[in-house]
């Protein structure tokens, strides 16, 4: 892995370098030829400019030359040899020569040489070719000097005039200062970028412009070249002269010495010995170029700059998810080896764990085969295979478990429950087991707001017996043991119930570095204290597991040698079905128990169900209450006496209460426990029947109601089959001249969901009912004692009308009044029944229900 | 003055009513409501004008009203006067009056000491 990091590390960096370096190449390349590209252009446009210069300048020359040869042909026409005297003729010349502005002017002879007539004397540089042309009759310009020094151009036509010594002259020069030429060729402006020099055959100079001051042009070109280059300088020299030699145009760029690049032009000049040499200095254009160059250079740079900041850029993010991937990869890859190894250690304390009971399986079955005939050797073998046979199935039901867990399919399902149920099953299953151990075992059951509830029932039963079997095995015999259920307002809101189940045992305890690893797999504290206790290991993160699937918490407190808690908080969905209505006649009834929560809630329950019940909290007081109870003769209807009482015990307790107040009175004997063993000597001491723990309304329902005789069967229980009445659809007129009993009763009956009206007294009430639409009321809530008009006379009146509810409607009493004669008295004066004060909400529910169904159903 | 202290001090039952009305706020609402309730009125002002019927009809929802609240004590005294004056006057009448009025003072007393460390 590591390797193949570094690898892509330095594939990148290399194709990152070799990148730039074939970015570079290519702008350097293209710079470069770019350049020279430039360059040649240049020199073309150049070459083609000199072309032009030197035609042009050609030109001028020839025009200069041509005008100046005219004007002395003029001198010639105006003196025509012989039409004046030789004097005159001479004069003439002179004057004529004078006014065109020569500077000289003389009469030519082979044989007898100049003869001057005009003018300062002025002598050709290079007589021989002049005079040559002039023999010959050509016309002609040469170079000349003049006495002072001064250049001159000299030029002659051919021209026959008598000479002074007598002889006939061949030509007649005229010469004039050759800064004409100059003049006229613009040869010395300064402004124009060219320059020109007129050469001879000998490269000496005819005109001079620039800085130009040797003698001969070629010693300039030398010299330009200085002396290291004068190779290079006489090869150029060379090329020149043979070009000149030849008369032919020259052009070569050349660059001398440190001198700035110069192109030379080279061109001869016509009726002359002479060249024109073009020079095109290349420093104020290189210059541009060179400017134009570096600004490209520049942007090519930037560019190259941009491109390149771009790819490493792009490298860089390319590197960073690279290596980005790399980690996670890395990350994966761990995480899949602690899970692999997480297996194998799961495999390994398997096979160990599976190992063990198989063993015994394998052992005692090869026991028994030896020991066929010995029944009791083979029993015992048999027994020990049975429970290892438990064990390992144990054990794999785990196994299964947890794979299950560990791949997710572990699902939940939203039974509806009974947690009286789930509390009565558990008890059941684990009761044997702590017999066994001898171990004292508790139930406490309080604050039960919904005893039904959606849960998985399989899974709590799981977690339940994982705890309770979990408190068993590490308490040691004549331990204690209890579970507690509770419940409380939800946190999650009016449709949940927060359930609180507690397991507590005095057993070993565990060490706080075992608590903090108890809900992980295979863990089982390793010690001698342990060494004997069976168990996968795998009952606690199961636990732990399904109580986080349900959205719950499970916590402990333990300390080694004091035992442990076990606290697990669910909140669990109310059941969304009403209760089953649940009404026993209104029997008076007392509880004893040392618990004073269970005292409480089995009162409350036991008021739900329409019992009028007290408490006391043990035995001596209990039939102290009872004796009590039959002297005021109101004798207790029933009395629930729990078995383990403080002082003297429950069956104690019912002995002396079968002497006390005769044999009269049910006593039902409350336990958590299996009663089998005591049955026999509870059912001496006089007690009827057993109720166990945890006392729910249900359970205290369904265990009491075989007591009810044959004149008081509860009206909600003769027809179950019928539809439930919906309370919250009625509307019922409540009679009430009192304000804050009328807003009691409301606050309390609005709860069902009733709409309430309400009449201030007697008479308002019946004209309130006379007024009203068939079927507008559904039942009335008549106060009996009021102002203007009583209940009673109400009633009659109500009952006397002539409306279609009038008969049937269902009236029902609520007074303080509570004797006997007083509910006869409602039932007289054509009320249903009679409530007595304070308001019992579900009383008042449970009587409108039942009227109003007897009544529909007597309208069917 | 907590309503469990105040319920303690005028001698009721608070217990039996938070079971039956299920809320303090509900209780605490109707029994500062007693405090505007004209039975009490109703049954004195009749006495003196020996209109025993409607003193008899007073007393019964005094009776009726602590039984909804839970007020023990003024139940057990408003509860024997109503049946000293059911069949007209009687002559234990005048001394379970003086016991209801002494019953309903203590009351009435709790319930403004509430009122006030509550207001």
């Amino acid at each position: 892995m590591k390797n193949n990091s570094t690898t892509t590390t330095r594939f990148l960096k290399f194709s990152l370098a070799a990148v730039v370096a074939l970015c570079v190449l290519i702008f350097a390349c293209l710079t470069i030829y770019s350049d020279k590209e430039t360059k040649k252009t240049i020199e073309e446009v150049g070459t083609i400019y000199m072309t032009g210069m030197s035609e042009r300048i050609t030109m001028h020359f020839d025009t200069a030359i041509d005008y100046r040869l005219s004007q002395l042909e003029n001198v010639v026409e105006n003196c025509p040899p012989g039409l004046y005297s030789n004097e005159t003729l001479w004069e003439r010349l002179a004057a004529s020569a004078e006014a065109r502005e020569f500077d000289y002017l003389s009469l030519y002879s082979a044989e007898t040489g100049e003869e001057r007539f005009y003018g300062g004397n002025v002598a050709v540089s290079d007589p021989a070719p002049f005079y040559q042309s002039m023999k010959a009759g050509e016309k002609k310009v040469a170079v000349a000097e003049s006495a002072t020094g001064i250049r001159m151009l000299m030029m002659g036509i051919p021209a026959a005039y008598p000479m002074k010594n007598g002889g006939t002259s061949d030509a007649v020069l005229a010469a004039l200062p050759i800064d004409y030429l100059q003049r006229m060729l613009s040869l010395d402006d300064n402004n124009s970028l060219v320059y020109c020099h007129v050469i001879r055959r000998d490269g000496s100079f005819v005109i001079r412009s620039g800085d130009a001051f040797r003698e001969s042009y070629f010693d300039r070109l030398g010299a330009m070249f200085g002396g290291k280059d004068s190779e290079e300088a006489s090869q150029h020299i060379k090329d020149l002269q043979d070009a000149i030699a030849a008369r032919e145009n020259y052009s070569n760029i050349f660059t001398a010495g440190d001198m700035e690049r110069s192109h030379i032009y080279c061109t001869p000049l016509p009726s002359s010995e002479w060249y024109l040499v073009t020079v095109l200095p290349y420093g104020e254009l290189d210059n541009i170029v060179n400017n134009y160059n570096h600004q490209w250079m520049r942007t090519m740079l930037g560019g190259c700059a941009i491109v390149l900041v771009a790819l490493l850029l792009v490298f860089a993010r390319y590197f960073a998810i690279t290596r980005q991937q790399i980690i996670q990869l890395e990350e994966l890859r761990a995480k899949a080896e602690r899970a692999s190894q997480a297996k194998s250690e799961f495999l390994s304390n398997m096979s160990h764990d599976i190992r063990t009971p198989m063993n015994a399986i394998v052992g005692m079955t090869a026991i028994a085969i030896a020991n066929l005939q010995n029944p009791q050797q083979v029993q015992n073998c048999l027994k020990k295979i049975s429970l290892s046979s438990k064990h390992l199935l144990g054990l794999i039901n785990d196994v299964l478990d947890m794979s299950k867990i560990e791949s997710g399919k572990l699902t939940l399902s939203a039974d509806l429950l009974s947690l009286r149920e789930v509390m009565d099953s558990i008890v059941n299953i684990v009761q044997p087991q702590m017999k066994a151990k001898n171990q004292k075992f508790d139930v406490f059951i309080h604050n039960i707001i919904a005893e039904n509830v959606l849960c998985d029932g399989v899974r709590l039963n799981q977690v339940l017996i994982n705890l309770l079997s979990n408190a068993i095995k590490f308490t040691p015999e004549g331990g204690e043991i209890e579970i507690a259920l509770s419940q409380e307002e939800s946190k999650k809101g009016a449709d949940y119930v927060q359930v609180n189940i507690r397991v507590k045992d005095t057993g070993i305890g565990m060490t706080p570095e075992f608590q903090k690893r108890i809900f992980e797999s295979f863990v089982r504290e390793d010690n001698t204290r342990v060494h004997k206790t069976e168990g996968t290991g795998l009952g606690m993160s199961i636990t732990k597991y399904i109580v986080d699937a349900m959205g719950g918490a499970i916590d402990l407190t333990s300390a080694p040698g004091k035992g442990t808690e076990f606290r697990v908080t669910l909140d669990l969905a109310k059941a969304e079905i009403t209760e089953q209505e649940m009404l026993l006649p209104t029997w008076k009834m007392l509880v004893v128990d040392d618990d004073e929560d269970l005292c409480k809630s089995a009162v409350n329950s036991l008021r739900e169900i329409g019992i009028d019940a007290e408490w006391t909290m043990d035995g001596e007081s209990a039939v102290q209450k009872a004796i009590h109870q039959i002297q005021c003769r109101e004798p207790y209807h029933i009395i629930l006496l729990d078995w383990k009482l403080p002082g003297m015990d429950g069956i104690q307790t019912a002995r002396q209460l079968r002497q006390k107040c005769g044999n009269d009175v049910p006593i039902l004997l409350i336990s958590a426990y299996d009663w089998g063993e005591i049955e026999e000597e509870a059912r001496e001491a006089g007690i009827c029947g057993f109720i166990s723990k945890p006392l729910f309304k249900s359970t205290l329902f369904y265990s009491l109601r075989q007591f009810i005789g044959d004149g008081d069967i509860p009206a909600t229980e003769s027809a179950p089959h019928r539809e439930r009445v919906d309370l919250s659809t009625r509307r019922v007129l409540l009679a009430e001249d009192n304000d804050l009993n009328w807003e009691i009763a409301e606050e309390l009956l609005s709860e069902l969901g009733l709409s309430l009206e309400r009449a201030e007294n007697g008479q308002i009430c019946a004209e309130m009912f006379r007024q009203a639409e068939p079927g507008y009321y559904d039942a009335v809530l008549m106060d009996v004692r009021m102002p203007v008009m009583t209940g009673y006379q109400a009633t009659e009146a109500i009952r006397a009308m002539d409306h279609p509810d009038a008969k049937d409607i269902p009236i029902i009493a609520m007074t303080a009044d509570a004797f006997a004669e007083d509910m006869q008295k409602c039932l007289d004066c054509g009320m249903n029944a009679h409530v007595a004060k304070p308001i019992d909400v579900d009383l008042v529910a449970r009587l409108l229900i039942k009227f109003i169904e007897e009544r529909e159903e007597g309208r069917r | 003055m907590t309503l469990k202290e105040c319920y303690d001090a005028m001698g009721a039952n608070y217990e039996e009513v938070l079971g039956r009305l299920r809320s303090e706020k509900l209780i605490q609402k109707f029994a500062l409501k007693f405090l505007d309730d004209p039975s009490y009125d109703l049954l004195v002002t009749s006495m003196e004008a020996e209109d025993y019927a409607e003193a008899f009809r007073g007393a019964h929802t005094i009776k009726g009203v602590c039984s909804n609240l839970g007020f023990t004590k003024l139940l057990a005294s408003s509860s024997a006067l109503t049946e000293a004056l059911r069949n007209g006057y009687t002559p234990e009448a005048a001394g379970l009056l003086e016991k209801t009025k002494e019953d309903y003072a203590a009351t009435i007393e709790a319930l403004r000491a509430f009122q006030n460390t509550n207001s």
